[in-house]
């Protein structure tokens, strides 16, 4: 017993155990890390990226400036100015509307909160930037990232009547058809 | 508590027992079971009931089983009856509501994300407390929305048909602009007649809606109620002292609301004797001048003859620099200053303190000078008592109002609430005397309409009448027999033929009128600008003194004689002593024994007995030359007095003209510098309103730009002229300082309760006031024109401050319009909005004209806030003899069509 307790000392038994693994890989070399920028990753779909506004298939804008989302974020990324629609007493919609993604946790909750699905997460992740200020996003910029994002649009809801203050995106004014 | 109350506050109503969830509760009889349960403290569900009127009963959300009824039972419409035993809580009831619940959802619109109402709404609040998740048969309603209106907007599709709105507006306000109809298969809330909705404005439609039904066309869309910071504070327009919440989000004031509010349902029904929570226009939606861009936002020092801006700490040298200078070359009494009643007790205790323990001067005055010092003189001179001497409750529940000169629903709208609540729950006798067919004159059970300008004279008529039809209390007028003799002797002269036919009011009605007032067993009088504003103010009031010492109402309780201030704090501005006759506290600012207090709590001696000059005096003494340096903080006298007053070569002459305003006046415009002040919702501090309550200001944002509130301005220069005693770190500091000299001043929000005496006035020379005060007024000769022209204020609007509120502009905007009677315009063939040529020896003016039903042919009226075309000129300027307060808001003109 001995002797082999002195045996397993003079060899340094224990680190060769612990080494195994390690020896194994040296021998059988095969790269786990992608070599990024030069390769990149397949996103699940339910990847939560970068945070984008969305459009109707007619380009109209979804989001009805209800508050909901601030409402719903946990660190007060994101503010939203609403404003009845010119001309359109009934319709409300967020004339201004900004994030600020150096605060942003990627949570997704104001994504859950919107009634309208305005709100989308990319699979957009390339947004390291010199400047921080970069990274405060106003409605344009989050606009053009779920046009970008998000090719394929949802089809704007049937039921439309001017009567009606929900799902203002019938508005004629306001904006101008995207692209 | 109650249905109604008891029509008679003299008559307790009869106590019954109920059982309630088991327990046995003590109510009165004939109140309605609902209060009787949530004055046990159990809130249930109840959607078209507010405590300040009448159950409606339309929601079915108050259910209660009641033993001995199959059925559950409107708890809200029943009566509590003795011996009922109820139950308010169980399954069934809890199932019962939600199928109301689900009742309104059924056709109710998906609209919460979009609607002002989300997150303060109490169908959302219920459809989560029950739970209603899933709809079997929902509709959509499709109404189009109604914005037709100036400032509400009506989403009939959101409307719960609950009422209140209507209820609120015909019970409460007795406006009554609102009603149901059915259209397109729903019942839907127009307003009367389906016409675009021209009311008075109030918005407590919008506050009781319990839904987003009613929005706010100055703030629709523009929050969610959880973006929105809740500031309580005061108005800052006139006496009533509303208090009210300015929402704001970041630096932007968002909306005004009201404690009145659906959510603020719950209260006892008699309560509302002292007031209901409401706003006026003004108060809820008047506030855009806090933020508006106007905002004078930089210091501005005038070099080379144009306003410069200039950092606050050079500016505030060469302020003290100049005020040294002048003290130093011509003594302090060439130094003066004026101050509107808009600042707060402190600023306005810190101002005369500048004046009198800095600078060392008694020429000083505030805007009370224009009225109100006229009642506060006349009371303090014949009661001890410097204010009115009733609170809100007294109004309410007197028997007989006489509401002499004042307009009170367009000067005073929430106080005039108090004399319709007294007409229509405590079924009070109004008698109002006024040359304008007012709104309360059209509710009132006795409207007097009088020439214009003689409403003084019909006060004296009545003192006449009570006399002559022997109403008079002779136990009272036994104590001064000698007081009396005189009276009798000096209305001797005065003949009712005489008073009737120029009032145009017949012999008999002024006999009813006094008959009604003497008799009943509690009067009140409520005198407002057509009294304190007009020649003679001061003797006029004191006739009405006159008039409640003779029917044996001086000092009995429910009595008393009262007024109105135009502005927040006039009060507030007498109580502080900003008047050369008065040191704080309304002392006498002759008196030794108030000297020597004041002069150890300055450590400074104060300014020579005697010495001091009012608003006139000032501007005449800036005209010869004494005055060298005038302070305005606030106050605007180019803009308010007319020409003839001659406030611009007096502001010419001057050496340095200080002026501290938050918006450029045109007093600002020839000031030598210009101090960029707060509004009220960006300092901290108290006001005291008419009936003595001292409530409380509160910051509701930073200041605009560089803006400072008007004590830190004081407090500055006060230290800067080297009064040690003048710094301090906060509002709180002064107001300490104020405690202490002026001890239980600060009752915070209680009506002060006041004692009067008129042993001392009746007893001492009493005889000589009397026989000056009944002798015939001569009547200024009209010089051949024909109409009588009138300056006042209208309810949109209030003092020149109103002016900057983009939201009263759009209802009635500063392009000031002549108010003709229809009878006149008839004549001349004038429509709406047709020029019209003013003229009289003091000029000509040109401006469109308007109907008014108010205004009686031979009459016209152009509102005082408004100086395009600057109306005000033709006024002369009659200044008290008594109290110096002058009178310039009637003329005698011609008009025709230009
Ligand atoms: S993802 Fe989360 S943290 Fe980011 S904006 Fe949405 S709610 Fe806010
Ligand atoms: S009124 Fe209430 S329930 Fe109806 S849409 Fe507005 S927030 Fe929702
Ligand atoms: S704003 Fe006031 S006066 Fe007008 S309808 Fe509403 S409650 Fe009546
Ligand atoms: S508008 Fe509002 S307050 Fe009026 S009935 Fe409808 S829900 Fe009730
Ligand atoms: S203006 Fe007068 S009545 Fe109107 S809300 Fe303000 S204090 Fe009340
Ligand atoms: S509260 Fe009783 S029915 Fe609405």
């Amino acid at each position: 017993m001995k002797f082999k307790a002195w045996l397993k000392t003079i060899t340094f038994y224990e680190i060769l155990v612990g080494m195994a693994a390690t020896m194994r890989h040296l021998l059988r070399y095969k790269p786990i890390t992608l070599q990024y920028p030069h390769e990149k990753r397949t996103l699940p779909d339910s990847y939560r990226g970068m945070l984008a506004l969305l459009r109707y298939d007619d380009g109209t804008e979804k989001c009805v400036g209800c508050d909901l989302c601030e409402a719903a974020c946990p660190s007060r990324v994101i503010r939203v100015v609403s404003s009845e629609v010119p001309g359109e007493p009934t319709k409300r919609y967020a004339s201004e509307y900004y994030m600020d993604m150096t605060r942003c946790l990627f949570c997704g909750m104001c994504v859950e909160a919107c009634p309208v699905d305005a709100l989308g997460m990319t699979r957009e992740y390339e947004w390291a930037v010199y400047d921080k200020r970069n990274l405060l996003l106003n409605k344009q910029q989050l606009l053009a990232i779920g046009d970008r994002s998000y090719p394929v649009r949802e089809k704007r809801l049937e039921f439309q009547h001017p009567n009606v203050a929900f799902f203002n995106v019938a508005f004629k004014n306001l904006p101008a058809k995207g692209t | 508590m109650g249905l109604k109350p008891a029509t008679n506050p003299d008559v307790e109503a009869a106590s019954i027992d109920l059982t309630i969830d088991g327990k046995t509760v003590t109510a009165k009889d004939g109140v309605s079971l609902y209060d009787v349960i949530s004055s046990t403290g159990k809130i249930i569900p109840a959607m078209c009931y507010h405590y300040t009127f009448d159950p409606f009963g339309s929601c079915g959300m108050c259910l209660v089983m009641q033993e001995g009824k199959k059925a559950p039972v409107r708890s809200c419409t029943a009566k509590a009856t003795a011996g009922m035993i109820i139950r308010t809580e169980g399954d069934d009831l809890f199932q019962a509501r939600k199928k109301a619940v689900e009742k309104h959802l059924s056709v109710h619109p998906l609209d919460c994300p979009v609607c002002d109402a989300d997150g303060h709404c109490e169908l959302q609040d219920m459809a989560f407390q029950h739970q209603v998740t899933t709809l079997a048969n929902a509709k959509q309603k499709l109404i189009p929305e109604d914005t037709r209106s100036l400032v509400l907007d009506f989403n009939m599709n959101r409307c719960i048909a609950c009422g209140e709105c209507i209820n609120i507006c015909k019970d409460v306000l007795m406006i009554d602009a609102l009603q149901f109809m059915k259209k397109g298969g729903f019942t839907q809330v127009v307003a009367k007649g389906d016409a675009p909705l021209a009311c008075e404005f109030c918005g407590d439609c919008l506050a009781v809606c319990p839904v987003g039904a009613i929005t706010n066309k100055f703030s629709k869309y523009l929050y969610k109620p959880w973006q929105l910071k809740k500031t309580t504070t005061t108005c800052n327009y006139c006496g009533d002292g509303c208090q009210m919440h300015v929402e704001t989000k970041d630096n932007e004031v968002v909306r005004v609301t009201s404690p009145l509010s659906w959510k603020n349902k719950w209260g006892d029904r008699s309560e509302t004797a002292k007031g209901h929570g409401g706003l006026c226009v003004r108060g809820r939606f008047g506030f855009q001048f806090i933020d508006s861009k106007a905002r004078l936002t930089q210091p501005l020092i005038r070099k080379d003859r144009k306003l410069t801006e200039s950092p606050w700490i050079e500016t505030v040298e060469t302020v003290v620099g100049r005020l040294a200078d002048i003290k130093a070359r011509y003594g302090p009494n060439a130094i003066a200053g004026l101050i509107t009643a808009r600042c707060s007790n402190e600023e306005l205790y810190l101002f005369q303190k500048l004046m009198r323990a800095a600078i060392g001067t008694n020429h000083l005055d505030s805007s009370a000078r224009y009225g109100h010092l006229n009642f506060v003189h006349a009371a303090q001179h014949a009661l001890g008592v410097g204010r009115m001497t009733n609170d809100s409750a007294d109004i309410t529940k007197a028997k007989s109002i006489l509401v002499v000169g004042s307009n009170i629903t367009e000067t005073n709208p929430v106080f005039s609430l108090r004399v319709k609540e007294a007409i229509r729950v405590y079924k009070s006798q109004v008698i109002v005397v006024d040359s304008a067919n007012t709104n309360l004159a059209k509710l009132a059970s006795h409207p007097m309409l009088v020439k214009p300008g003689t409403e003084g004279l019909f006060v004296k008529g009545l003192v006449k009448s009570v006399i002559e039809q022997d109403l008079i209390d002779t136990d009272v007028t036994g104590r001064h027999a000698q007081a009396f003799a005189a009276l009798k002797q000096a209305v001797a002269g005065l003949s009712l033929d005489a008073v009737a036919s120029a009032t145009g009011v017949s012999k008999v009605q002024i006999n009813e009128a006094a008959s009604v007032f003497a008799e009943a067993p509690r009067s009140v009088i409520i005198c407002g600008e057509g009294i304190v504003r007009r020649p003679g103010g001061y003797q006029h009031v004191l006739a009405l003194i006159d008039l409640l010492w003779v029917t044996g109402k001086l000092g009995r309780p429910g009595c008393g004689i009262n007024t109105v201030t135009e502005e927040a704090n006039e009060q507030g501005a007498v109580d502080m002593g900003t008047s050369p006759e008065f040191l704080p506290g309304q002392v006498p600012s002759d008196s030794d024994e108030a000297r020597t207090k004041f002069s150890k709590a300055w450590s400074t001696p104060l300014p020579n007995k005697g010495v001091g000059a009012g608003l006139m005096d000032i501007l005449k003494k800036c005209r010869n030359g004494e005055i060298k340096a005038l302070y305005l903080v606030g106050e605007n006298p180019l803009g308010t007095l007319p020409a003839s007053a001659e406030v611009k070569p007096a502001l010419e002459k001057l050496e340095l003209l200080i002026v501290q305003d938050p918006f450029m006046t045109e007093s600002a415009q020839l000031a030598h510098i210009v101090l960029p002040a707060c509004t009220f919702a960006e300092k901290d501090g108290t006001m005291t309103s008419q009936d003595g309550k001292v409530q409380r200001i509160r910051q509701t944002m930073d200041p605009i730009g560089e803006s400072l509130p008007d004590w830190q301005i004081l407090a500055a220069i006060g230290s800067g002229l080297g009064c040690a005693s003048m710094e301090y770190e906060s509002s709180q500091d002064i107001q300490r300082e104020i405690m202490k000299l002026l001890p239980g001043y600060y009752n915070l929000g209680q009506p002060k309760k006041v004692t009067v005496n008129a042993d001392g006035y009746l007893s001492n020379g009493y005889q000589a006031e009397a026989a000056g005060r009944y002798c015939a007024e001569q009547k200024a000769a009209d010089g051949g024109k024909r109409f009588s022209l009138t300056m006042g204020q209208l309810l949109y609007h209030s003092g020149k401050l109103s002016t900057q509120a983009s939201g009263l502009l759009l209802i009635a905007s500063s392009a000031g319009q002549l108010h003709m009677s229809l009878q006149d315009m008839e004549r001349m063939g004038l429509k709406d909005g047709d020029r019209v040529r003013v003229w009289s020896a003091k000029g000509t003016a040109e401006l469109s004209a308007r109907a008014d039903l108010s205004v009686l042919p031979g009459s016209c009226f152009y509102p005082e806030h408004f100086n395009s075309p600057p109306i005000k000129d033709f006024m002369t300027v009659e200044v008290d003899a008594v109290t110096g307060v002058p009178y310039f808001k009637q003329a005698a003109v011609s008009v025709e069509k230009a």
